[in-house]
């Protein structure tokens, strides 16, 4: 793991009111309305709300994964709500590491394979893909696995495949949607102890989550309801209690 | 009453719900029933015409033909004549003078056989008229098939050795002896043409008491050296027919190799709706539908489609029959309409049910017996892994290495996808050879006849290749359009991972493009096998060289504009929301 | 500390957790007899970065408090230098009183009465929007979580304390859940 970046650096992500509406007329839905937002280098964001309230359409948004109807959006300092898709496709592979709340490895290649497949299909060499695809799976923990098709890992094992591939390209910032919605606690807790090495690491990164631990990893909470941000948190930095004093276990 | 009515609504719902892929199914089941339907239909054809134009014509059981002044060739007019009074003779007409005479018509310049004929009827061989009138003094009798080659009317003037004639009648015969194209002449005229300058030829019709032993009795009365020939009306037929057996020939091939490809396409139709099928009947088992009831559904679903299939395919055949059989215009009546039976109706009808039975069991089968959990949470056809595949792939630009691995994940579908292309490749390759063989051996210069018959041959072949095409187009569209639908978590995925649309269009293009050349490549030769297999005398083949290679490349740019499409808009789905969806 | 007029501090928490730590001490001389910094270096182990909950002086307070009462007999051993003179053993009395707390299936878990009572009381006298004391809450709530849930990720695996984090994170968690419900109810109910 590298030194850490201090937090506060150059914005990764500039989202300026930011708009995306689905359907037409009667049926429109605005699934986020008005937002703005900016993430800087080595910043760890957490997005929480309910279920429903537009934080997935937003980190899709983010990622380039969805056009916004209104406001603009720079990914590296390059505006992106407007740039063809060839080319935001080519920024986005060094620019964005994406983990899905369904991991979304391909059946079909091991964990090794899934991991190396955002740099191949960046143009990087074989053995080079290959090399840090095992550097990224000795990182995850799983070095062991790298053989198994992903339908002989558990979710937890399947889920830190997914993180080590989304960090395949050295991404400037990572976008984790729900990343442990399919797991239980102690694989949650293994997904946690990573995002949070990535953090320390410097890594940027936004989490979209309804769970409050995986909130509670992140320097900045902020909280959505129906599409607009309606509160912000910082969790770090700030004058913090005691844990003894959190817990109530005082003497 | 209320589950009958239960089951039609689920039924119909699901057919609009899945337009395309029904039409598909349709379409397939159609294109193999309406060629069983002409190749039943071809069957029919040799006998039937020949015999009523026999009939209507009073037409010989043997015809003979008197050739006096060829070298060391025996006999006299008068000893052929006596042939009338052979036992077993019945009933005669002729001698007629015969002289061979040259025809200009339309820019045509041909050699002609002239009957020279009398005004009243003959009691054997009277020629049927099938448009004006018989002959005159100034006017010629052209025989249908010859005519219609022509492209010759009642009425149109033509020469016969330099002289003008008028064309007073078109009709038919199956007194034909010889291979040149017939026509009538009244006697006074043939004579006053031939000019005396060859000894004239003589043609004689005999009805016999037994006409089944006609050719026993040629057979006695042709010695070799003899200065005639003796024909049987068995041996007028076959050499008529000649043309419509290969075009029968042609045609059962051809049927055969689109059934293939038929079934490789209901295979893929059938293997992609299998997962989604599966899948429902463990939902509606969830909810409390009896296997039973489903696999009714099912059965009422894909039995609707089949018989909208066999009407359309019987249709279309009636509609192409006519078509094909175009030779039969020598001889009386149209060959092909008549010719769809009852008995190839239910053929058809039976072979799409079949084929709509298979469809249904396969799914019921397995989803009755997959666990109705499992049926909801696994995917019925998970995806195969080929380590060679992969590990090849990598080695790869990104459109190919996705190209690769969407050829690896599902063989089976590439594979029926290449065989239905091959067949197609191949068929185009027989017909090219088809269009550059001559007929009989040698192509006579100026003998349209021998043209004519090589023209309809190779109408059957360019018909049927063109339906061949037009089904391994469908079939090379259903295909892509499977692997896309297939492959779009994987394709979503490969975009959010980096990948442009360009190269996964370029990838979903590229899966069909790899198998769709080594298709090119096999097509070649396996359309010279097929080619083999249906012409007559392959070796007398020229083959178009340069014209039969540039099918290689005709067959890259064909699939790449057939996939372009789907692949495109394949490529250009929002990735979110295919990965929102799981 | 004893003036007339002060509320009385919450009780059931102070008294809830001298009760633990002397339990604690006996069921943990039941195994073997111990010397008071022993004793103290075991909780300060369990605990983790929570040890801090555990005054200096309160295991030899506690100890001594149980001797007075029988519960546990020492014995001086050793060198007369070192501070830690005595060895403490469980009595018979002691060792009753440890089967009957680990036969004990009370459950400490306050139901959040007094919070929910406040946000009725706030809402009847319009004195503050309850949303807003909600939202309060959560935030305090959320950073605690997040304090306490990077000190069990601290933690090395396997660690005993972690175990007791992760305790501390699911009790968090399931409070901010029902915060959230408390939400979802006055954010309808300013509406209506
Ligand atoms: N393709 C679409 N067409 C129409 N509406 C959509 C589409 N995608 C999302 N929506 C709507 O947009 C809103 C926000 O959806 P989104 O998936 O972003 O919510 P979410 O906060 O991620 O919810 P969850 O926590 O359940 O994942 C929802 O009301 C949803 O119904
Ligand atoms: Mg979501």
């Amino acid at each position: 793991m590298t030194e850490p970046i201090l937090a506060g650096g150059e914005p990764i992500l500039a989202a300026r009111t930011l708009s995306k509406e689905y359907g037409t007329a009667s049926a429109l839905v605005r699934a986020v309305d008005d937002v703005s937002l900016t993430v800087n280098q080595g910043e760890s964001v957490a997005i929480v709300g309910p279920s429903g309230c537009g934080k997935s359409t937003l980190l899709y948004l983010l990622g380039g994964l969805e056009r916004p109807t209104a406001g603009t959006l720079a990914l590296d300092s390059q505006p992106i709500h407007d740039m063809p898709e060839s080319r935001l496709a080519r920024l986005r592979r060094h620019a964005v590491g994406f983990v899905f709340q369904a991991f979304h490895l391909v059946d079909e290649l091991t964990a090794l394979e899934n991991i190396e497949l955002p740099a191949l299909l960046a143009g990087a060499s074989p053995s080079a893909a290959r090399e840090r695809a095992r550097d990224l799976l000795e990182q995850v923990d799983l070095s062991d696995r790298a053989a198994h098709l992903p339908s002989a890992l558990s979710g937890g094992q399947r889920q830190r495949v997914a993180i080590a591939r989304a960090l395949a390209n050295r991404p400037r910032v990572v976008l984790a949607d729900e990343p442990t919605g399919n797991l239980d606690s102690a694989a949650t807790t293994d997904v946690l102890r990573l995002f949070d090495q990535l953090r320390t690491a410097g890594q940027t990164l936004v989490v979209v989550t309804h769970d409050s631990r995986v909130a509670a990893t992140a320097d900045r909470l902020i909280s959505m309801r129906d599409g607009a941000f309606v509160d912000e948190t910082r969790l770090t930095g700030g004058s913090a209690r005691s844990l003894t004093e959190i817990t109530g276990l005082e003497a | 009453m209320g589950r009958a009515l239960l089951i039609w609504r689920l039924a119909l719902g699901d057919i609009t719900r899945r337009r395309r892929q029904s039409a598909l199914l349709v379409a397939m089941i159609a294109a193999t029933t309406a060629t069983l339907t002409l190749s039943l239909a071809l069957q029919g054809v040799t006998n039937d015409p020949f015999a009523r134009t026999r009939a209507a014509t009073r037409g010989p059981d043997v015809s003979a033909l008197f050739e006096p002044g060829f070298h060391g060739t025996m006999g006299t007019l008068a000893q052929f004549a006596a042939l009338v009074r052979s036992p077993g003779v019945t009933a005669s007409s002729g001698p007629y003078a015969v002289a061979r005479l040259e025809l200009i018509a339309r820019g045509y310049r041909v050699r002609v056989h002239a009957e020279g004929r009398d005004r009243d009827r003959a009691q054997v061989d009277q020629p049927l008229l099938t448009a004006g009138h018989w002959t005159a003094d100034g006017g010629v009798v052209i025989e249908r098939g010859f005519a219609e080659a022509l492209g010759v009317h009642v009425g149109d003037a033509i020469l016969l050795n330099g002289r003008r004639f008028a064309v007073r009648g078109i009709a038919l015969t199956t007194a034909m002896p010889i291979s040149d194209p017939l026509i009538w002449l009244t006697r006074s005229d043939l004579l006053a043409l031939a000019g005396g300058s060859e000894p004239l030829w003589e043609s004689l019709n005999l009805k016999l008491s037994d006409p089944a032993a006609a050719s026993a009795f040629a057979d006695a009365r042709n010695p070799p050296n003899a200065a005639w020939f003796l024909e049987s009306w068995q041996e007028l037929r076959a050499d008529d027919s000649q043309t419509i057996a290969n075009e029968r020939q042609v045609l059962g091939i051809g049927a055969v190799l689109l059934a293939m490809i038929a079934i490789a396409g209901i295979a893929v139709l059938v293997g992609s709706r299998m997962a989604e099928q599966t899948r429902r009947i463990g939902l509606l088992k969830a909810v409390g539908g009896t296997p039973g009831l489903l696999a009714t559904m099912l059965l009422a679903e894909n039995l609707l489609l089949a018989s909208a299939a066999t009407v359309i395919g019987v249709a279309a055949g009636r509609v192409i029959a006519p078509e094909l059989t175009a030779p039969g215009n020598s001889l009386l009546g149209s060959a092909g309409t008549a010719a769809v039976s009852a008995a190839s109706v239910a053929l058809a009808a039976a072979l799409a049910f079949a084929v709509a039975i298979i469809a249904t069991l396969l799914p019921a089968l397995s989803g009755a017996r997959t666990s109705t959990i499992r049926a909801l949470n696994d995917p019925a056809r998970p995806p195969r892994r080929h380590p060679w595949a992969i590990g090849l792939s990598s080695r790869l630009p990104a459109p190919g290495l996705l190209a690769l691995r969407l050829i690896a994940r599902r063989p089976r579908r590439t594979l029926l996808g290449m065989a239905s292309l091959t067949i197609a490749v191949a068929t185009v390759i027989a017909t090219l050879m088809e269009r550059h063989t001559p007929v009989l051996g040698v192509r006579v210069a100026g003998n349209i006849l021998a043209a004519d018959k090589q023209a309809s041959l190779e109408h059957v072949a360019t018909v049927l290749s063109v339906i061949l095409v037009v089904v391994a187009a469908i079939n090379l569209l259903f295909v892509t359009w499977a692997t896309v639908l297939d492959a779009r978590r994987p394709t979503a995925l490969a975009r959010a991972l980096g990948a442009t649309p360009n190269q996964v269009s370029t990838g979903l293009a590229g899966a069909q493009l790899v198998p769709g050349a080594l298709a090119a490549l096999f097509g070649l030769p396996a359309g010279l096998v097929v080619f083999g297999l249906t012409a007559g005398n392959p070796l007398n083949a020229d083959p178009p060289i340069p014209l039969l290679l540039a099918v290689i490349p005709a067959t890259l740019i064909a699939v790449a504009a057939l996939t372009a499409i789907p692949a495109r808009v394949g490529a250009r789905r929002p990735v979110a929301e295919v990965l929102r969806s799981e | 500390m004893a003036e007339p007029n002060e509320l009385p501090t919450p009780e059931p928490l102070q008294g809830y957790q001298l009760r633990v730590v002397q339990e604690v001490l006996l069921a943990l001389l039941a195994g073997e007899a111990s010397h008071g910094y022993q004793l103290r270096a075991r909780l300060a182990l369990a605990l983790g970065p929570l040890a801090g909950a555990l005054n200096d002086g309160q295991v030899y307070v506690t100890l001594s408090r149980l001797e007075k009462s029988g519960l546990v007999g020492s014995q001086r051993v050793g060198q007369a230098e070192r501070p830690d003179r005595k060895v403490y053993s469980l009595t018979r009395q002691g060792r009753e009183r440890v089967d009957t707390w680990l036969n004990d299936v009370s459950w400490p878990k306050p139901a959040p009465a007094e919070f929910h009572l406040k946000l009725v009381a706030a809402a009847a006298a319009g004195l503050a929007d309850p949303v807003g004391i909600v939202d309060r809450q959560r935030r305090e709530l959320l950073v605690g979580l997040a304090q306490a849930q990077r000190a069990a990720l601290a933690e090395p695996p396997r660690s005993v304390a972690a175990l007791l984090l992760e305790g501390v994170v699911l009790r968090l968690q399931a409070d901010l859940r029902w915060l959230e419900a408390c939400a979802r109810y006055w954010n309808q109910a300013r509406e209506r």
